[in-house]
């Protein structure tokens, strides 16, 4: 159980896999996330995310370590594969909500994420990657979640569709309170979306805290080549006699450099190419 | 909506299985008609009677010979009916969620895990239960009629299966078996092949031995004359007895026999000879191993009482994979 107004909680996470030759997926996690954040969890392939929401979901037992979610029937998951019975029809698979989610289950969520462009009557089996994401998202708001975990949600969908369904999403989410952790490795999906930000690589986090202060803590540079000190380089690049780089700030940038504020996205790639991250 | 309708996770089974229902139900109906069909067209034909008022079927009655071969298969896929519950079981219900990953869709609703799988399972064994009672009823319409005729005796294996309660058992324990093997192996193929073999096996080993659950009854006679099984029994062993009472190996005079020189050529192909052997031996009288029909019922209790254990523990470490598994 998680404490008040917390959603999602972790502490010396780790889950390793079973089978000889296979490694920690996600190795000494810690991280606290408030509720009513939007979340975005990033990192490259196979660092640990998908782990990480299986986790949070209660599909997984952590090898060690805890992790404090809210109850089964307070959260949503959506996997990434997007698994729905194939032979059930687009009805039937909400149905199968409602009856699942006895006394939780709100049909007016669920429906206005299907928004008519799905028969009821299709089978699943029939249905494409994106209308497959479509049903899964409402099965998964139709259980009004506390807090809703999305892994890669919106990869198989179109633009059009992607921009519309994150909409929604955005919409329900702040109308509820509801707090979700998205997954992705597109990051212009999570720019502007998210207030949150959990940067994963090799199973270990290397970025947590609140999108602002991250960026606000951050300043990127360029000028003469020179000790940093005693700022923290994320990552730095030297072109001849020119410098650019990415520090974390202490104190006050002083010196003959060009500053700018980063974007969430060079904050995300210079974090991703260094092997050392520093949490924030 | 009556109240009677299946609610929450049962109603999700019965909608994801709907087809294998209306299958099972076309099956049955199927069955029904084939022995149905086959005992009008058996009284087409009026049976002989022997001069002391016994009746028998005529050798003409095409439809007695063919109620006798449906029956006979019939008893054979009874007995195979808990590998096919196992297989399902396993298979399509268990392994598939996790082969095809929609038990993270399951197991993130709303009930828990153990709620999941115990819906699975009880609307599967309320339904296979059903089904092996209707179908055991079915296939008494066609044994009354041949009850007790070669091959139909009560102690062979299909009408043993057909007319008691082990069906049930097997039924019982293949289902728990299915929901222990489809976690452990979460291949649908291989979970349904691993479980028909588990059951088969089990019922290949109780098969062997259920005739060595209670003691023989045994009968003695006069060395000679064919001693017959009494109370309607299944014979178990049978031979020579020497005046002591000890048993006696028949094989030490046949084999005398065998040596002797000539045998071949003597026109009674050495039966003299054995005979006197016999006498030699002090060979007075015979028995017979048998267990009388009485033995039916507490045989089936026996069986049916390892096969419940089987079942129950099967499906406690069921349901302990899975806790151990998805907190």
């Amino acid at each position: 159980m998680t404490r008040d107004g917390i959603a999602l909680e972790a502490d010396l996470l780790g889950k390793k896999y079973g089978g000889s030759g296979r490694g920690w997926a996600l190795r000494e996690c810690g991280f606290t996330l408030p509720t009513g954040r939007v979340c975005a969890l990033v990192g490259p392939n196979g660092a640990g995310k998908s782990t990480l929401l299986a986790l949070a979901a209660g599909l997984l037992r952590p090898t060690e370590g805890t992790i404090e979610a809210p109850p089964r029937e307070h959260l949503a998951y959506v996997a990434q594969d997007k698994p729905l019975h194939p032979r059930l029809t687009v009805a039937d698979t909400l149905r199968m909500g409602r009856e699942l989610n006895p006394g939780r289950w709100n049909d007016e969520a669920a429906r206005r994420v299907i928004a008519d462009t799905l028969d009821p009557g299709a089978v699943v089996r029939t249905l494409s990657g994106g209308q497959r994401t479509r049903v899964a998202l409402a099965l998964a708001l139709g259980k009004r979640p506390e807090l809703l975990l999305l892994d890669e949600p919106m990869a198989d969908l179109d633009p059009l569709a992607r921009h519309q369904l994150m909409g929604l999403l955005m919409a329900d989410a702040a109308e509820h309170g509801t707090t979700v952790v998205m997954s992705s490795h597109i990051l212009t999906e999570l720019e502007g979306a998210c207030d949150h930000l959990l940067l994963l690589h090799g199973g270990r986090i290397r970025l947590d805290g609140p999108v602002d202060e991250l960026l606000a803590a951050h300043t990127l540079l360029t000028g003469p080549v020179a000790d940093l000190a005693p700022h923290t380089v994320v990552e730095s690049r030297t072109t001849g006699r020119q410098l650019t780089a990415l520090i974390r700030r202490e104190g006050p940038v002083e010196g003959p450099w060009e500053t700018r504020d980063p974007s969430l996205e060079d904050l995300l790639l210079a974090h991703l190419r260094t092997t050392e991250g520093a949490p924030a | 909506m009556s109240t009677l309708a299946p609610k929450g996770p049962y109603w999700v089974t019965v909608r994801q299985y709907r087809r294998t229902l209306w299958l099972a139900a076309a099956a049955v109906a199927a069955s029904l008609a084939v022995v149905g069909g086959l005992r009008i067209w058996d009284a087409q034909t009026p049976d002989r009677y022997y001069e002391d008022g016994q009746s028998f079927a005529a050798e003409d009655n095409r439809g007695y010979a063919a109620l006798r071969l449906a029956l006979d298969y019939g008893g054979m896929w009874l007995v195979l009916l808990p590998l096919l519950v196992g297989a399902f079981v396993a298979g399509p219900l268990v392994a598939r969620e996790f082969e095809s990953g929609t038990y993270k869709l399951s197991l993130t609703q709303s009930v828990s895990p153990t709620a999941w799988l115990r819906a699975k399972l009880l609307t599967t064994s309320v339904v296979a239960l059903a089904a092996t009672l209707v179908l055991m009823g079915i296939y008494r319409i066609g044994w009354g009629r041949v009850s007790d005729s070669y091959n139909f005796h009560w102690s062979e294996r299909g009408p043993f299966e057909a007319t008691g309660i082990v069906l049930f058992a097997h039924v019982l324990a293949a289902v728990a078996v299915g929901a222990l093997v489809g976690q452990l192996i979460r291949r649908t193929l291989v979970a349904m092949a691993a479980t028909g073999l588990v059951m088969g096996v089990t019922l290949l080993i109780l098969g062997a031995f259920r005739w060595s659950f209670l003691a023989v009854n045994t009968v003695t006679g006069p060395a000679g004359p064919t001693l017959w099984t009494p109370e309607n029994g299944l014979t178990m062993d049978s031979g020579l007895l020497t005046s002591s009472g000890a048993r006696f190996d028949q094989s030490i005079c046949w084999n005398e026999v065998h040596r002797a020189p000539g045998v071949d050529s003597m026109p009674d192909g050495g039966m003299k000879l054995f005979e006197r052997c016999l006498a030699q031996h002090d060979v007075t009288s015979q028995y017979v191993d048998y267990h009388p029909q009485s033995h039916f019922w507490p045989t089936q209790l026996i069986e049916t009482g390892i096969l419940l254990t089987l079942a129950a523990l099967a499906a406690f470490a069921a349901f302990r994979v899975l806790r151990a598994r998805h907190p």
